[in-house]
């Protein structure tokens, strides 16, 4: 039974872990731009919904709305106000990626004056197990992820396939010239990928709080697994990332069958490895040599 | 008083070795690395364990030091830099994450996570380093030392090539280098001599745990190299003597409470990577936004 | 025009190379000997640069070989056939911009990849010498992106001047020089061809095609369509339709 509730485990994992590298896979993908901030959206969305719902008490729909508003502005105005202004006169790799990263420095630390640097959740009696089989705790709020995941991910599908926005989008990240012929300007697509990418968080930031909790350092976890999923699923592939978040989700807890927690974060980092040295393409993608 | 300043030497003549190591592969060769405390660690622990059980010449241990960041760093490099840039920066990450579990974890050599204690004082040429002032002669010794050798690197013909690196790859391979080499061995130089730093550090505490070697010391020492300025020999310097002060000169403002210390500096040098990449890419030594090439 | 008709340096075998569904080079035979100026012309798109870049390996052949001195180098490392002495300049130029002219030439010369390396008077002597045969001797302390546009073209010929390769492959070298520059231009390749270097050019101006080359290669859509002398290759109409636009 052990492995059944690992499984299952690894499920509810895994399809927050998908969430979370679609949406940095979108935004790398398509505007090219490592953004290291993404963990900081993750953080500002989880810790708004604890803010209006367990502190202020707001309820639970005004608490969502809150987060995805905050990750929705922030996504956006990164990429207007820091971004924009890089790539004009630079924007670099190098440029791009420190200032993201500082970013995500800014925030982990403002959260921590704010709401302290411990450990935060959201209870509600959906994350109560219930022992469904003899030694296999199953709590309704599994289902809901894997629910929710499963609707923001057909939602993605929709959009990216059978509107101009998201068409214009995949685009963008293969060959920007074709964008015009939508009326839309790169720029504006960027912001559209920023938007995106970032809301795509906010799902997965609230259930994680209902699960396993908040703290304020957590984005460079969440960036971890956003750059492992990305290039073990693939550079540029969606569903690659997508895949290989749940792949990572359920080795972490798999791996808890035969090893230590403290080393279930560097299991990640193995099949990480692994694949760059034997699959650099990732499962999706084409090897890319520079 | 004196022995406040001394310390305070020491410890930045170690930052610096640590932020010139780092500007090596960053701003030289433009290869983004989040491991480099772990490069510092792991010349620490090796240092101590040969220190402890084998012998106290410094020679000794530090080449041990050297040997193994160096040999380490290869195994990450190797791989990593067959693809984009990108794939190191995660790699790196990698490393940095399992690097500190190994430390943490592995009992029988680090001695997990209560670290390695009674290291003996290191011996040169018959001369023991017992006094502090002996280890701020060291530290500064060995700082200026690796200062030259990365000068030297960066004038001469390996420079050169790091920087045509930077400026157009495909170039600088249509030409006969070898670019996986040519980056392979820049890391492998950048670790090995950070290495010098992890020595010095772990025999003037005569102590070593993994709390010197994790993430917030690799982002510290990035946020050393790109606030100084990139790609030049002083940037790192200068930049491991602000971000050094500024603790200190936190503490001369009233209003911030003392828990929140650390917090604030951490803040203060996420903005300011922010606001130089957005306004002055090169750092406060390096020059003001460049042309594109 | 010396013209000693040398061995076969160089031979490119069908080769073919598709990206996904375009055919970008389809089944092309070349030989290039040394002491012969050869000139690649065609429409924009041909697949000339795309060519260049299967010889020096930057792009791998979806079939096909490519034979130096009878050696496949198909699938070697740009840099090693680099130092087989083929070298080759870009369109883009590509240059170390944030280098000095010095540097960019001295960079080329360092063979090698050493962390160090030291330095030399033969070396040195070598460096002014190329700056000297390319007129930049003035120029060298300047930082190549703050030269003027016949400048850089300059010294992308004394980087692969300085690179002593045998078989030099020129990607638009003269596009967009003035009058003057390109006098100079062309003294500066008649000194290089006599100097034993085999050459291949991709041009477009017909100033090039004519006083200097050999041979002229004509490609349209990766094909190979026509091999001559100039005179041969520039008064078939059928070839001049397509190169200026009309097609059959």
């Amino acid at each position: 039974m052990l492995y059944a509730q690992l499984f299952v485990n690894g499920l509810q994992t895994g399809a927050l872990y998908a969430l979370i590298a679609a949406g940095f896979s979108l935004i790398f993908g398509m505007t090219r731009v490592f953004h290291a901030a993404h963990g900081a959206t993750f953080t500002l969305a989880g810790f708004m919904f604890y803010e209006i719902h367990t502190v202020l008490q707001w309820g639970w729909l005004a608490a969502t709305l809150g987060a995805l508003v905050v990750a929705a502005i922030f996504g956006v105005l990164v990429d207007r106000w820091i971004y924009n202004v890089i790539r004009r006169h630079e924007g670099s790799f190098f440029t791009l990626f420190v200032a993201s990263f500082g970013l995500a420095i800014v925030v982990q630390n403002v959260v921590a004056i704010v709401f302290g640097r411990g450990l935060v959740t959201v209870s509600t009696p959906l994350s109560r197990s219930v022992e469904w089989l003899p030694g296999l705790y199953v709590a309704p709020i599994t289902g809901i992820v894997l629910v929710c995941a499963l609707l923001c991910f057909l939602a993605l599908q929709w959009l990216l396939t059978r509107t101009d926005v998201g068409i214009a989008l995949r685009a963008l990240g293969e060959n920007a010239d074709l964008i015009q012929v939508y009326g839309l300007t790169p720029r504006r697509l960027s912001q559209y990928a920023f938007l995106i990418g970032s809301v795509l968080v906010v799902p997965a930031a609230i259930l994680t709080a209902s699960t396993s909790g908040l703290n304020s350092a957590m984005g460079h976890h969440i960036m971890l697994i956003s750059i492992a999923a990305t290039i073990v699923g693939g550079v540029g592939s969606l569903r690659g990332a997508a895949v290989a978040g749940m792949l990572l989700g359920m080795a972490e807890n798999l791996s808890l069958a035969w090893i230590d927690p403290q080393w279930s974060e560097a299991v990640t980092f193995v099949v990480l490895f692994l694949f760059i040295l034997f699959r650099p393409g990732g499962v999706y993608g084409k090897a890319v040599v520079s | 008083m004196a022995s406040y300043l001394m310390n305070i030497l020491v410890l930045f003549s170690i930052n610096a070795i640590l932020a010139m190591t780092l500007n090596f592969i960053m701003g030289y060769a433009g290869i983004f690395s989040l491991a480099h405390a772990i490069f510092f660690g792991v010349g620490a622990y090796t240092a101590s364990y040969v220190a402890i059980h084998y012998t106290d010449s410094l020679l000794i241990c530090m080449t041990a030091a050297i040997g193994l960041s160096a040999v380490l760093s290869m195994a990450l490099a190797l791989p990593a830099l067959r693809v984009r840039g990108e794939y190191f920066v995660a790699a790196s990450l990698g490393l940095q994450v399992i690097g500190v579990t190994i430390f943490s974890e592995w009992h029988s050599v680090t001695g997990g996570l209560s670290g390695m204690v009674g290291i003996p004082p290191p011996t040169l040429f018959g001369f023991t380093f017992t006094d502090q002032a002996h280890f701020a002669l060291l530290s500064v010794t060995a700082m200026l030392a690796i200062l030259g050798v990365v000068a030297l690197l960066v004038r001469g013909s390996f420079g050169r090539s790091l920087m045509a690196i930077r400026d157009s790859e495909s170039a600088t391979q249509a030409y006969g280098k070898n670019v996986q080499a040519v980056k392979t061995l820049s890391v492998a130089v950048s670790a090995g001599l950070a290495s010098v730093g992890g020595t010095i550090y772990a025999f003037y505490m005569s102590f070593v745990n993994v709390e010197g070697f994790m993430l917030d010391a690799s982002i510290l020492l990035m946020a050393m190299v790109i606030i100084g300025g990139t790609g030049t020999l002083l940037g790192p310097i200068v930049g491991a003597a602000l971000l050094m002060a500024l603790p200190a000169a936190l503490t001369y403002l009233p209003f911030l409470p003392s828990e929140e210390l650390g917090t604030v500096q951490q803040m203060i040098y996420g903005a300011a990577m922010v606001l130089l990449m957005m306004f002055r890419p090169g750092g406060l030594v390096g020059k003001r936004k460049g042309k594109t090439v | 025009m010396t013209a000693q008709v040398g061995k076969t340096l160089l031979e490119i075998r069908q080769l073919n190379k598709r990206f996904g569904g375009l055919q970008a080079i389809d089944d092309v035979t070349l030989n290039l000997k040394s002491g012969i100026i050869t000139t690649l012309v065609g429409p924009n798109g041909a697949g000339k640069t795309t060519l260049f870049n299967m010889i020096t390996g930057h792009i791998a052949p979806t079939s096909g070989d490519v034979l130096w001195l009878g050696k496949s180098i198909r699938g070697d490392a740009p840099w090693k056939i680099a130092r087989m002495g083929i070298a080759r300049t870009f369109q883009d130029l590509r240059l170390f911009g944030h280098m000095t002219v010095e540097e960019n030439v001295r960079t080329v010369i360092e063979r090698g990849t050493w962390l160090w390396q030291a330095g030399s008077a033969a070396r040195d002597a070598r460096v002014q010498a190329v700056l000297k045969q390319t007129g930049l001797t003035e120029k060298r302390h300047e930082r190549a992106v703050d030269l003027a546009y016949a400048e850089r073209k300059f010294l992308s010929m004394a980087r692969i001047l300085a690179s002593d390769a045998t078989l030099w492959l020129l990607d638009e070298p003269a596009s967009g020089l003035d009058p003057r520059s390109f006098e100079r231009f062309v003294a500066l390749l008649r000194e290089v061809a006599a100097s034993g270097v085999t050459i291949c050019i991709i041009e477009h101006n017909l100033d090039i095609v004519t006083q200097l080359s050999d041979r002229v290669v004509f490609l349209d859509q990766g094909k190979l369509l026509a091999e001559g002398t100039a005179q041969e290759v520039l008064s078939n109409p059928h070839l001049a339709s397509i190169y200026f636009g009309e097609r059959a």
